[in-house]
């Protein structure tokens, strides 16, 4: 049962982030290989806040995560700007910089052996409740003007221009938002662990999001989400098989990319109308008679 | 500054530049960022650790097989990975997170063989350094950057005097236009994943020797990446003088500032360089037709 | 002051000299029709005046405002739509949607609004929706607000993107090519549609088209293009007897 909740709260942990990336490259195209470097943030800050200078824990997550996003910002400055080629090679740079810094100021965090002492705040019940909430938020985003403008410009950059759509603006809300979302899961993450290294945010870390976003349909929220549930719990099942979990990880998501490449579910997502379709669909099919039309 | 930094850097930058080019290949194209190639780099210089060097072989037999194993992993990557989705003109999230997948798959099997444990090359020569005047030069230094501009010399004089270099030029400028004019474009990106795979093959030698060998070596290929940026993604000419810059000013950076804060200053050079000159140093603004 | 002046306008591509100093008058309720052989520039005149990119010299008033160097998306938001040559309608969006987002960057909530079901965005979606329908309506195709743009078939496409155009509400509509790809019966229809909506809505229209019954039955004055410069002006008639406008299409007479 221990083992059932830790790995339940770390998958809602995950799930956030997803959410997060869910909105950069599911939405928007972007690809971000710096996004973990956003949940060290979020991680480090909140519990600095705590631990160091005695911070009641809320502001000092809302502050965590208000220095992401200003650091969000100085970054997606020229990250909105540049082709979408340069967005992921940048991101990673960044990473990398701040494994670096967190590394380096040792008096602050720790160092390379990491920040400890940290309280153990986050229960299963927050992780899943924050998860819940930041699936809603982003699907709610999907679905608004935000969302559509998103969707516009991942496809055509010059018609959404010629649409009057800012760009430029619009990618760097979606930056900002999936940043916030990562930012906040860092900080789940650091009062759940009690303890963080510069180690464990590194670029594979933002890779594993995309590939969960990816595994489950890039187009559809619904399926991100179960993508990351699938594969952000697959290799804590595994922990059996030891090394060989990245690999089985690995040749699962090679299948996807060559014989389903829409994800799991494609653009497919869990609403009221296409459950009752499925449903429809389902009971036409048990019952053997043509009650399709009433699906539609 | 002393020459002797200066030199160090070069060596370094030197095999900045293989790593650069390979991905830049790459890039050139098929447009997209192979993430695959550190941990081809890493599995590429294992195997040839366990072939050869581990029983005894010399350099250059080394560098060979670790050679035609990084070419054979990049001919394989390119067949599960990239082969359909390039076939179905897929959008760029399908090679970016194949690319990452054959990474993950690349380091796993690396992993299984080997744990996390640390390797050595034996010592392939007999006299450590080499006295120039005044300057103490590290021998392996001085190999790396002759092979590694003769591999660059060589890749050079293909791409733009052979007939193969000229039908990779026509199929990375339109691969569709390419195929009608008789091209066989699938043949031409398998070979370009060849070249690719050759070079990491041998930048995962070299780094090898210089860092030791280790599970995780390919994310140096980070500096690659940040090469072939200031550079101008795509351009081969920029990735190596990008690499040679990158090496030389990290070198610099590292005497004068240790090895943390050097990263971080050379990251905050590079989104300098792409805000005051976007398209790198030999990129040209490509300009999305209407 | 006309609602559209372009004013001696110039833009080369490396040797290219796509457009050598082209100029229009626009009116609002006019239809100018741009005409002239592949590679006279006449798309990249529109790509000048959408701001894709600034012109080498020249400058472009639109109701009084020089919009020469501004931004595309703001000289849309100043009142310019635009169709494409080759249809460039938003994957991965329904026909509603794809039109919505021509009202959106004018939709007036913020991000709280992006995140939350506030009452602002509920007002403000269903005054795009609104409009969406209303504009669908007028192009025909208030039924298929679901479906998804590449089901839909090459007439309807356009008509859409039409539809989008119009939802930028634009004081000025750019019509690359409509007419490309369509049957002799689309054609006219989508000729009766460009009449009504210009004496409907009254904007002035720039209509580029390779079909000469299409743009000389509907155009007010016609713009004759060749190898970037302009060769003729005037009305249809006019143009239609002008000798070096027949040499350009026709060859000259040995």
């Amino acid at each position: 049962m221990a083992l059932l909740t830790n790995v339940l709260t770390q998958v809602f942990i995950t799930l956030i982030s997803v959410a997060g990336v869910y909105v950069l490259t599911g939405l928007t195209g972007m690809f971000s290989l710096g996004q973990a470097a956003f949940m060290a943030i979020g991680s480090y800050a909140s519990g600095i806040f705590v631990v160091k200078l005695g911070m009641p824990l809320v502001p000092a997550i809302i502050l965590a995560v208000l220095l992401a996003v200003v650091v969000g910002y100085l970054i997606g400055y020229p990250v909105v700007r540049l082709r979408r080629d340069y967005i992921s090679l940048v991101t990673l740079g960044f990473g990398e910089a701040i494994a670096a810094l967190l590394t380096r100021m040792t008096s602050l965090t720790g160092g390379a052996s990491g920040f400890t002492g940290i309280p153990r705040r986050t229960t299963l019940a927050i992780a899943a409740v924050s998860a819940i909430l930041a699936v809603a938020l982003v699907a709610f985003f999907k679905s608004s003007k935000y969302g559509r403008q998103c969707i516009a410009l991942r496809g055509d950059e010059l018609a959404a221009k010629a649409m009057g759509i800012n760009v430029i603006r619009v990618k760097m809300t979606a930056f900002l938002l999936s940043v916030a979302l990562t930012a906040y899961s860092g900080c789940l993450y650091a009062f759940y662990m009690t303890y963080v290294d510069p180690n464990g945010f590194d670029w594979k870390k933002s890779a594993d999001w995309v590939i969960m976003v990816f595994f489950g349909g890039v187009n559809s929220l619904t399926g991100s989400t179960l993508g990351a549930f699938i594969l952000s719990a697959l290799p804590q099942v595994l922990r059996g098989l030891q090394n060989y979990r990245y690999v089985i990880y690995a040749v699962l998501v090679l299948l996807i990319i060559n014989f389903k490449p829409s994800g799991l579910l494609g653009e497919w997502e869990l609403t009221p109308r296409n459950i009752k379709r499925t449903w429809n669909g389902l009971r036409a099919k048990l019952s053997g008679k043509a009650g399709k039309k009433e699906g539609h | 500054m002393s020459l002797q930094i200066l030199l160090n850097g070069l060596a370094t930058g030197s095999i900045y530049a293989l790593i650069a080019t390979g991905f830049a290949l790459i890039f050139n194209v098929l447009k997209f960022s192979n993430f695959s190639h550190g941990a081809t780099m890493t599995a590429a210089a294992f195997a040839a650790y366990f072939l050869v060097s581990a029983n005894g072989a010399g350099l250059a037999a080394t560098l060979a097989v670790a050679g035609i194993a990084g070419a054979a992993i990049a001919l394989f990557g390119e067949f599960v990975g990239f082969r359909r989705i390039t076939l179905n003109h897929s959008s760029s999230t399908y090679f970016f997170v194949s690319s990452i997948t054959l990474g993950t798959l690349y380091e796993g099997l690396v992993t299984v063989k080997v744990g996390s444990n640390f390797y050595n090359f034996p010592r392939f020569f007999t006299n450590p350094t080499i006295n120039l005047g005044d300057f103490v030069i590290s021998t392996s230094d001085i190999m790396m950057f002759t092979i590694s501009m003769v591999a660059l010399i060589i890749l050079a004089y293909v791409i733009q005097k052979t007939r193969l270099g000229r039908a990779l030029r026509a199929v990375s400028f339109d691969r569709d236009t390419a195929q009608l004019m008789g091209i066989d474009s699938t043949r031409i990106i398998q070979l370009t994943f060849v070249i690719s795979g050759v070079l990491a093959g041998i930048a995962g030698v070299f780094l090898g020797i210089k860092y030791t060998l280790y599970p995780t070596l390919g994310s140096l290929v980070v500096k690659g990446f940040i090469a072939s940026v200031i550079g101008g993604l795509g351009s081969l000419t920029g990735a190596v003088i990008g690499a040679v810059l990158l090496g030389v000013v990290e070198t610099i950076l590292l005497s004068v500032l240790g090895s943390g804060y050097s990263t971080i200053a050379t990251f905050a050079i590079m989104l300098v360089f792409l805000l005051l000159r976007p398209q790198g140093i030999a990129g040209s603004n490509v300009q999305e037709k209407a | 002051m006309a609602l559209l002046e372009v004013n001696h306008i110039y833009k080369s591509f490396g040797g290219v000299k796509a457009i050598q100093d082209f100029s229009i008058q626009a009116n609002a309720g006019e239809i100018h029709g741009i005409i002239g052989p592949n590679g006279a520039g006449k798309t990249t005149i529109f790509n000048v005046i959408s701001g894709v990119y600034p012109a080498d010299q020249g400058t472009v008033v639109l109701d009084g405002k020089d919009i020469t160097k501004m931004e595309q998306y703001k000289i849309t938001r100043l009142g310019l739509g635009r169709t494409f040559q080759n249809i460039r309608l938003f994957k991965g969006l329904t026909v509603e949607e794809n039109v919505m987002c021509a009202f959106d960057p004018q939709s007036k909530y913020t991000v709280l609004g992006g995140l939350l079901p506030t009452p602002k965005r509920f007002a403000e979606e269903k005054r795009g929706r609104e409009l969406c329908r209303k504009y669908l309506q007028v192009v025909g195709m208030q039924d298929y607000l679901n479906e998804r743009p590449e089901n839909l078939s090459y007439g309807m496409q356009r008509r859409i993107e039409i539809a989008r155009a119009l939802m930028c509400e634009p004081k000025v509509l750019l019509l690359d090519e409509p007419a490309a790809g369509l049957n002799p019966t689309e054609v006219g229809e989508l000729t009766e549609l460009i009449r009504r909506i210009s004496k409907e809505i009254g904007f002035a229209i720039l209509l580029i088209e390779h079909r000469l019954e299409l743009v000389m039955s509907i155009s007010h004055i016609i713009h004759v293009q060749n190898f970037g410069k302009t060769i003729a002006v005037g009305t249809p008639a006019e143009v239609q007897h002008n000798p070096e406008v027949i040499e350009a299409y026709l060859g000259k007479e040995e």
